[in-house]
């Protein structure tokens, strides 16, 4: 059992407490989500758990935590780690070796097993985990959902009895993500582990979980059964949205639980805002025929499509399928066959700061932009980079368009996730491009932080800009798609209406098409009731 | 053969050798047997490229060894032509054997190199860091780290290069980098603290020494044992008091090793599994740098020492040298049997 007891934490210069007195008991065996908005503290509750705050991260806590007999205030992450297995954000950051079985024994030579009973415990991880055709691979040829899988062995090798994932999914596609999920609950139940996992995308983990614990932003936090947490909570998956709306109780968990006589109603025939988009005879951006070759491998075959004026064009699909190479190629950074106009002209024929005029660029990692000691100077550098220069005025209304006037003198990375993404997204548009093409902006955060991402696309469309976004995520994707192209193995499946996008393909479906299928809804807003 | 102290010997076996002949004709030998075994175990790995890389990187550095050589040498006899005197430094004459010097330099330098690139194919990182003593533990620890991040930091450094030239960064002046470095170093630095979170999550942690102030008081003791031997050596004192001063500080220096290296409560995953090629390989090695030590110290092999200078003439062979010269390649017959 899990038991805190007046539990308060304050981070070294800080002068807020992240908790205030929190009281607790987790039972074993159990799977608890860990729900809030970015900087609740659920990383800092997680890392209280296996004494990794304070003696990691430092700063001041008093109360009591007690981890099936263990206190990780008093012990130490270094002797929790035979009772909590830790796992992390991103897989790739974690790797001490090369080698994936070594990587698994790691916290067995730490704690110094012998080495007969290292090689026996780690070759039953390797088969309990089904990593028996990887485990000799090298780190890098793996791919993401199995990192995160060698991660996770590298945790229970240990045999804990407690198992703490922070934002497991937040870096996998959506296949992968949900591989992972369905693959910690099978070790659950197999393992008996008592489960704690922090996660945005609360939609992925509802069906199997058996309570929330809810971090509000007051420091507050509730506790218990999702029937008793999740309608109190501010942001909640659509499927709770539609719920509420529609009176269901209990709350469904899952689009199977939905019960079937409220979905039993006839659609209204109302002009919809997913509908097909005409291609326009002249589009901002008009591709035909790319084709990629890198090393000799063929990455994208005859990929054709436009981007029209003020319209947001999303690119779905698996990873490894091509979608960065094919933004990569639009740029002209990588060689390609085929042609690409931007508004008429040829940008074969232009050179890359002719591009760039006209089309930014967010590559997946906005910390690769970011350097400059204040946002200001950010956006000056790129205005000199670009010979331009805007009068403070203009600076501040721009930022403001981003949320983040108030902010303009202070240092970008000691921002928020999502506020971080925005000063980048405001440092390559501040040269007023006509198209902004965005790697997975969404990735890591939380409900309003999206939100406040599609309120600024939907500002640009009005301004006559187009956005092409590349993402995994399908309910952020059917709320701003005017149009939709699924890529797999570097060949276009799908290009057309969101509408048929999110109801056909069951992989891409959103959850309000899951419920009402053959309706044209793809959004809770769309829904129309006549009973 | 398998196991980095069989792979460790037959360097040094091998350095030995080269670094101790100057023999032309017994180096090109032992290249070309070099290049078979590199070939060998490249082919094994998939890297077909190998044998082409390296001959025209060997070609090539052989041949900028000669020209350097005979461009700032200028003695010798054979006088091939000669640069005006008046430019700095390669004015003179340039001589055969000036250019004979610079080529046998070159092929010295150009086996060697090869030696190296062979351990490299042959062995994998962990079986090298396994060979730093276990006292010594976080720094064997660092540098597994450090080549398993290296990698990753590459990749890292072109994404960022690539995302600030989209942003107009027009990458001329030194200044231009600096949105480059400083991404860098700071996406470097969260993820070291990301990794030291992780390892310390599992279990890691860097063990403080209780005989700390022992140990290095042991490894002092050590040093300058060994150091005033040095210099007693360089006064002619006799061989009996520097033998035992030698030999005393490396024991002291071995024993706080073995000790501290006790002190350390963690376990190693990974063994060697030494084979019968392994044991051949070493046994074979052992017996091979013995026996050339001795022939050598018995002056048994003259034809090691070759020099063009002052008479250019043929180098001179033996049987005995031709066949320490081509032993360099025998660890491929051990390799097919693994």
């Amino acid at each position: 059992m899990i038991k805190i007891s007046s539990l308060s934490f304050t981070y070294p210069q800080s002068t807020t407490a992240v908790f205030n007195d929190l009281n607790l008991e987790i039972q074993p065996g159990t799977m608890t989500l860990l729900a809030g908005a970015s900087g609740s503290g659920k990383s800092t509750f997680l890392r209280c758990l296996n004494g990794l705050v304070p003696h990691f991260s430092g700063g001041i806590i008093s109360g009591k935590i007690n981890v099936f007999g263990s206190e990780p205030i008093k012990e130490g992450p270094e002797h929790m780690a035979s009772r909590v297995g830790f796992v992390f954000q991103d897989p790739e950051s974690q790797f001490v070796f090369d080698i994936v079985e070594d990587e698994i024994a790691f916290p067995l030579e730490n704690m110094a097993v012998p080495r007969r009973e290292m090689h026996q415990r780690v070759d039953e991880i390797i088969h309990e985990m089904q990593l028996t055709n990887i485990f000799r691979k090298n780190t890098r040829d793996i791919s993401g959902g199995e990192k995160q899988k060698v991660v996770i062995a590298s945790a229970l090798v240990c045999q804990p009895q407690v198992l703490i994932l922070d934002e497991p999914t937040s870096q996998l596609d959506p296949v992968a993500a949900n591989e992972i999920i369905k693959y910690i609950v099978k070790l659950k139940s197999q393992l008996n582990l008592t489960v704690l996992i922090a996660e945005h995308r609360l939609e992925r983990l509802l069906p199997y979980i058996d309570n929330i614990l809810y971090l509000t932003q007051d420091q507050k936090m509730v506790y218990g059964h999702p029937q008793k947490v999740l309608p109190i909570m501010d942001q909640v998956p659509p499927i709770i949205d539609i719920a509420k709306g529609l009176d269901v109780f209990p709350l469904p968990l899952s689009a199977e639980d939905f019960p079937d006589e409220k979905k039993r109603f006839q659609p209204v025939e109302k002009e919809h805002p997913h509908d097909e988009n005409k291609d326009s005879l002249d589009p901002f951006l008009d591709v035909n025929n790319l084709s990629v070759n890198l090393s000799d491998q063929k990455i994208l075959h005859n990929i054709s499509m436009q981007v029209n004026k003020g319209e947001i064009l999303i690119i779905m699909g698996p990873n490894g399928a091509g979608k960065t190479t094919l933004l990569r190629a639009l740029m002209g950074l990588i060689p390609s066959n085929g042609s690409r106009h931007f508004m008429g002209d040829d940008m074969t024929k232009m050179t890359l700061t002719q591009i760039i005029q006209h089309i930014a660029y967010l590559p997946q990692n906005p910390n690769d932009l970011l350097f400059a000691d204040t946002i200001l100077d950010e956006l000056k550098t790129t205005l000199k980079n670009h010979n331009k220069s805007l009068s403070p005025e203009t600076i501040s209304a721009f930022l403001k368009h981003f949320g983040l006037a108030d902010f303009q003198h202070r240092y970008p990375r000691e921002l928020s996730g999502g506020e971080r993404q925005r000063t980048a997204i405001a440092a390559i548009t501040v040269h007023n491009p006509k198209i902004i093409f965005l790697d997975e902006p969404t990735r890591g955060m939380d409900y309003k932080a999206k939100e406040t991402l599609s309120d600024l696309f939907h500002e640009w469309c009005r301004q006559d800009k187009s956005v092409l976004l590349v993402t995994h995520d399908v309910e952020f994707a059917a709320n701003i798609a005017d149009r939709v192209a699924i890529i797999e193995h570097g060949k276009v499946k799908f290009y057309g209406s969101p509408k048929r996008a999110f109801q056909c393909y069951p992989a891409y479906q959103s959850q309000t098409a899951k419920l009402f299928p053959n309706t044209g809804w793809i959004i809770p807003e769309d829904i129309v009731l006549t009973t | 053969m398998k196991t980095a102290v069989a792979w460790m010997l037959w360097l040094i076996t091998c350095m030995v050798f080269i670094l101790s002949t100057r023999n032309p004709i017994y180096i090109m030998v032992v290249l070309l047997n070099l290049l078979i075994l590199g070939n060998h175990l490249a082919k094994k790995k998939r890297n077909n490229e190998w044998l082409k890389h390296n001959t025209f990187f060997l070609l090539t550095m052989i041949g900028l060894s000669t020209i350097i050589n005979s461009l700032f040498a200028h003695s010798g006899r054979n006088i091939l032509f000669t640069l005006p005197k008046g430019w700095p430094l390669i004015g003179g004459n340039i001589t055969l054997e000036s250019l004979v010097y610079g080529a046998i330099n070159g092929l010295v330098i150009s086996a060697l190199y090869l030696l190296f690139n062979i351990l490299n194919l042959s062995l994998q990182i962990k079986q090298l860091t396994r060979l730093i003593p276990r006292a010594f533990h976080p720094i064997a620890m660092m540098v597994t780290i450090a080549l398993t991040f290296f990698p990753s930091i590459q990749q890292r450094a072109q994404e960022i290069k690539e995302a600030q030239i989209i942003r107009g960064n027009p990458m001329k002046k030194m200044q231009d980098w600096i949105p480059i470095l400083i991404p860098l170093l700071v996406t470097s630095l969260e993820n070291a603290i990301q990794l030291s979170e992780s390892m310390t999550a599992r279990g890691y942690h860097v063990q403080v020494n209780k005989n700390t102030n022992l140990s290095l008081v042991g490894l002092v003791f050590g040093a300058f044992s060994i150091f005033s031997a040095w210099i007693l050596q360089l006064y002619n004192y006799p061989e009996g008091i520097l033998f035992v001063l030698y030999i005393l500080g490396g024991l002291i220096i071995l024993l706080t090793l073995l000790h501290s290296g006790k002190q350390r409560t963690s376990t190693q995953y990974y063994k060697e599994q030494w084979g019968f090629s392994d044991l051949t390989g070493a046994v074979f090695m052992s017996v091979y740098l013995l026996a050339y030590i001795s022939l050598l110290s018995y002056n048994k092999l003259p034809s090691l020492f070759y020099s063009p200078y002052p008479n250019l003439s043929f180098p001179p062979l033996q049987l005995l040298g031709l066949l320490f010269s081509v032993l360099s390649i025998f660890p491929l017959f051990l390799s097919f049997n693994d």
